[in-house]
């Protein structure tokens, strides 16, 4: 085949299309190869190629979904079982979770979903910042409260509850954040305290926090997708 | 903390798997349409989240996104592997592997679904059949041989038609 032509008559082309070539896998393997070598040593061709990743991802909306067979999950399950590096991966996620990204949302939907885990015993509490969150048409009202010292938030739902079939996720919008974090899918009891990062906590004086109505489980992109039912700015006490 | 994160990890995981698997594994078959195979690639990309999220934070991908890419990725690495064996010239095999990025550029971090709006308009700017090529090279894992031979153009023209698209592309998306 005809792989090594050079045609002539080619607008011009540069990095930035290279790396979109690069994505679609159109590049022939020795192309290939060398930009592998380029994106080693070359950061900004790396955000080239994260781009258009992000802007092709966007085509996959249309791929319909389809159930895979159980035996993918329970093959998948028993390998991470046995796959020693297991808790490390987790502890990595954490890490990262650490540095505080908010662009981390689905990690931490994922790890968010274990934090939202209430704390058996209830201990001393005394709040730095409280929010009460209210729908317009007033069918919700959650209040929290965060106590900075210990990390721990308080978490009260005092009125509604999500629809069947769906849940009511809470997000942390720091003051000048591009993205809301994910604080986690409120629990079905009424009150519940929750351990947060340090990192997460920092990010409470002028933040908002805002409930949304999402899948079960919380939402699947780890951004806000549902309705946002309440926001309100946290107050400091 | 960490040490609860790490004992309920598994289940964390198998959440995660819930809510997106049928969605990957829609991506894997359309790129490989083969169950076997797909069913094959859909554990890998589980096994490399697991394995490779850290990596996540630094494209600074969305999250369904980087999901997205790394199935896409894998998939199209078998298809590959699969045309190489099939023509019997191993055509030098696929090294990619993801290339960790020492900066999450803000700009990455855009809610999705105005990406995707974005997007989607921009494509719809494209004559039709340039558009499918796209298409066909992100979704299908089509190589400039199998498009020029789907749309009935030689080579060079498919290569031009597709880089003059992807330069619309990008300077819709950057309007």
């Amino acid at each position: 085949m005809s792989g090594t032509d050079t045609p002539q008559a080619e607008p011009p082309f540069d990095d930035e299309f290279l790396a979109a070539e690069y994505v679609l896998h159109l590049l022939d393997a020795e192309a290939r190869r060398s930009f592998e070598a380029r994106l080693v040593a070359e950061p900004a061709l790396r955000e080239e190629v994260h781009r258009w990743e992000a802007h092709f991802a966007s085509l996959a909306e249309e791929v319909p979904e389809t159930a895979p067979p159980a035996r993918v999950k329970a093959a998948l399950m028993a390998q991470i079982d046995a796959a020693p590096e297991g808790p490390e991966g987790v502890r990595r996620i954490f890490s990262a979770w650490r540095m505080g990204l908010g662009v981390l949302a689905a990690a931490l939907v994922l790890v968010a979903a274990l934090v939202l885990v209430p704390i058996l015993t209830r201990p001393d509490f005394s709040p730095a910042y409280h929010v009460d969150l209210a729908s317009a048409d007033g069918d919700l009202f959650v209040a929290a409260g965060l106590d900075a010292e210990q990390n721990l938030l308080l978490i009260r739902r005092d009125q509604g509850a999500p629809r069947p079939g769906r849940a009511l996720e809470l997000w942390l919008i720091a003051d000048g954040a591009e993205a809301p974090v994910s604080l986690g899918v409120l629990p079905d009891e009424n009150e519940i305290f929750v351990t947060l990062p340090a990192e997460l906590v920092q990010q409470f004086a002028g933040a908002t926090l805002a409930i949304s109505d999402e899948p079960e489980g919380g939402s699947p992109t780890g951004a806000p997708n549902g309705a946002v039912l309440a926001a309100a700015a946290v107050e400091t006490l | 903390m960490i040490a609860r994160i790490a004992l309920r990890d598994r289940r964390a995981f198998a959440a995660l798997y819930d809510a997106t698997s049928a969605k990957l594994f829609g991506v894997c078959l359309r790129v490989l349409k083969n169950r076997g195979e797909a069913e094959d690639t859909l554990q890998e990309v589980f096994l490399r989240i697991w394995a490779k999220a850290d990596s996540y934070a630094v494209t600074g991908h969305s999250p369904m996104t980087w999901l997205i890419t790394i199935a896409r990725n894998l998939s199209i690495d078998r298809l590959r592997s699969r045309q190489a064996r099939m023509s019997g010239q191993g055509d030098g095999g696929d090294l990619l592997e993801q290339v960790p990025d020492s900066s999450p550029g803000p700009e990455a971090t855009t809610i999705a679904r105005s990406e995707q709006a974005r997007m989607n308009a921009c494509m719809e700017e494209l004559p039709q059949d340039r558009a499918e090529a796209v298409r066909g090279a992100y979704l299908e894992g089509d190589n400039y041989q199998t498009l020029a031979e789907r749309h009935g153009v030689p080579l060079n023209t498919m290569r031009t038609w597709l880089r003059r698209s992807l330069q619309k592309l990008k300077e819709c998306l950057t309007r």
